[in-house]
């Protein structure tokens, strides 16, 4: 299926709207708790290291635009901008799960760490639209599910200070608008120069990379056993594996 | 050179075993050996393993797509059992002992069934006819390379000698030469469970990851280093597959 790129934007735009509201869906394991059960956010950040993987294997696997050199240069560009984006917000080596105090920058890294981890996402989305229609609404659907235990790792800081469900719910939905942007504009642009689809895409590949192991691995490493974080890692990547077959 | 056209795929795929044994050679250049050079080292095996295994799937989904997925589980599982037999256990390996022997024999290990796959699909792709067989050939041997430079970046850092990181890494891809003669002579018998084998070495090769060089990588250095050096190798790896 592959519509005109009118409405293929719009459709875009509801899918990754759609994909930003469901973050909400992040704070139902912290209701009637004050702070989550042990393993939790190691977990939910291994579903979504595991899914972000999978779609960074889905857009190498798509196959159409997946060219050596553009992809080599564009993969190292996305690796080193979100290196860099982390180095110069001073969040490259922020822990992203403390809890209570954590003095008055922290609040600020976090928020930060979140809108630009969205947007990369966003770039992802975007360029798989590109691709064709059907592979974009599979990038919707997988980010959009990613979304949500991604939200609860955010959404777990924001409750230990104070916040209350439905203010750590929106303000998990505020941080993805970088992605509804990101993913519209990158369609915008790489439709009206396809020439560059490659390259978007190795920088796509290479940032959702960066993100997992610079970010979700780390932390959820520190928060759960190693062999279970492993195996919800790679469940959740083969879920996409499989998934991506109908898509592509 | 002439023969049976059986002895020709052994022959070109012991030239591509041999080629592992390449990748130990940037080693001989590292001499010192601190905790750091041991994650670094964790963190660049991760990338080419990982950026592999990518190949392998979008390779084994085209010969099957839950066949390969199921691969995956068996290799998961693979690994869960070795790391249990291995648990406990005095290891020795290129005249190392201890927790860091268990890791070295573990990607010995690894790496080496997975070459059971690869070999499969070697005799495979020969299975065509040998007109291609140089091309293959050389694609092949270069894609070993960076298999020797992920075993060499495990064994080397804690304290196996170059010559050891390379004969190992010959020895792992030993089985390629191995299975290719049968899956070139039984190619559609060999066809069919090829992608339950590539899921097999793609599943062995991500958990090993997952489970112990990026642990232990995060564990020993600077979080943004590490990630930067497996995002790179990985990144490359996948893109320059596309070439082999």
């Amino acid at each position: 299926m592959d519509l005109g790129t009118s409405q293929a934007t719009l459709l875009l735009l509801a899918l990754a709207s759609g994909a930003a509201l469901l973050a909400a869906v992040g704070v139902v394991p912290l209701i009637g708790r004050p702070t989550p059960p042990p393993g939790l956010i190691g977990w939910t950040n291994a579903v979504a290291a595991g899914l972000m993987l999978g779609a960074g294997y889905a857009l190498v696997a798509s196959g159409v635009a997946v060219e050596p050199v553009p992809g080599v240069i564009g993969g190292g560009f996305g690796v080193l901008y979100v290196a860099f984006a982390h180095w110069i917000t001073g969040t490259g080596q922020l822990e992203l799960n403390r809890m209570g105090d954590a003095g008055p920058v922290y609040p600020y890294q976090v928020l930060m760490v979140h809108v630009l981890h969205s947007a990369s996402e966003g770039l992802a989305i975007g360029v798989a639209m590109a691709v064709s229609t059907s592979f974009g609404v599979f990038m919707c659907v997988a980010i959009a599910v990613h979304n949500m235990p991604e939200a609860t790792a955010l959404c777990a800081i924001l409750r230990s200070r104070g916040l209350t469900l439905p203010q750590a719910a929106g303000m998990a939905i505020a941080v993805r608008l970088s992605q509804v942007l990101l993913a519209v504009a990158t369609f915008a642009v790489v439709s009206a120069a396809p020439a560059l689809t490659p390259w978007v895409l190795g920088v796509a590949v290479g940032a959702l990379i960066y993100l997992v192991m610079a970010e979700l691995l780390p932390e959820s490493y520190r928060e759960a056993g190693h062999r279970s974080i492993a195996l919800v890692t790679i469940v959740a990547m083969m879920m996409l594996v499989l998934l991506s077959g109908r898509a592509l | 050179m002439t023969g049976h056209p059986a002895l020709l795929v052994f022959l070109y795929a012991l030239v591509t075993a041999l080629a592992t044994g390449l990748g130990a050679l940037p080693f001989a250049l590292v001499r010192r050996v601190s905790p750091h050079a041991v994650a670094y080292a964790n963190a660049i095996a991760a990338g080419l393993m990982l950026g592999a295994s990518f190949g392998l799937v979008v390779e084994g989904t085209s010969f099957g797509r839950l066949e390969t997925v199921i691969g995956v589980a068996v290799g998961v599982l693979f690994i869960l059992v070795t790391q249990h037999v291995l648990a406990g256990r005095e290891v020795e390996l290129a005249d190392v002992r201890g927790a860091g022997a268990q890791r070295m024999l573990l990607i010995v290990i690894v790496m080496t069934v997975h070459s059971f796959a690869e070999g499969v699909a070697v005799g495979v792709s020969f299975g065509g006819g040998v007109t291609l067989a140089a091309v293959i050939t050389i694609a092949i041997a270069v894609h070993n390379i960076p298999e020797g430079l992920a075993i060499s970046a495990v064994l080397r850092p804690r304290g196996a000698t170059v010559a050891a990181c390379a004969g190992w890494s010959i020895f792992s891809s030993l089985p390629q030469p191995l299975m290719a003669v049968p899956a070139f002579l039984f190619v559609d018998a060999f066809r069919a469970a090829l992608p339950y084998g590539i899921g097999f070495a793609a599943g062995a090769m991500v958990f090993m990851v997952f489970v112990e060089l990026l642990p232990e990588a995060f564990g020993q250095a600077r979080r943004s280093v590490v990630a930067t050096l497996v995002s790179l190798t990985m990144v490359a790896m996948i893109f320059f597959q596309q070439y082999l």
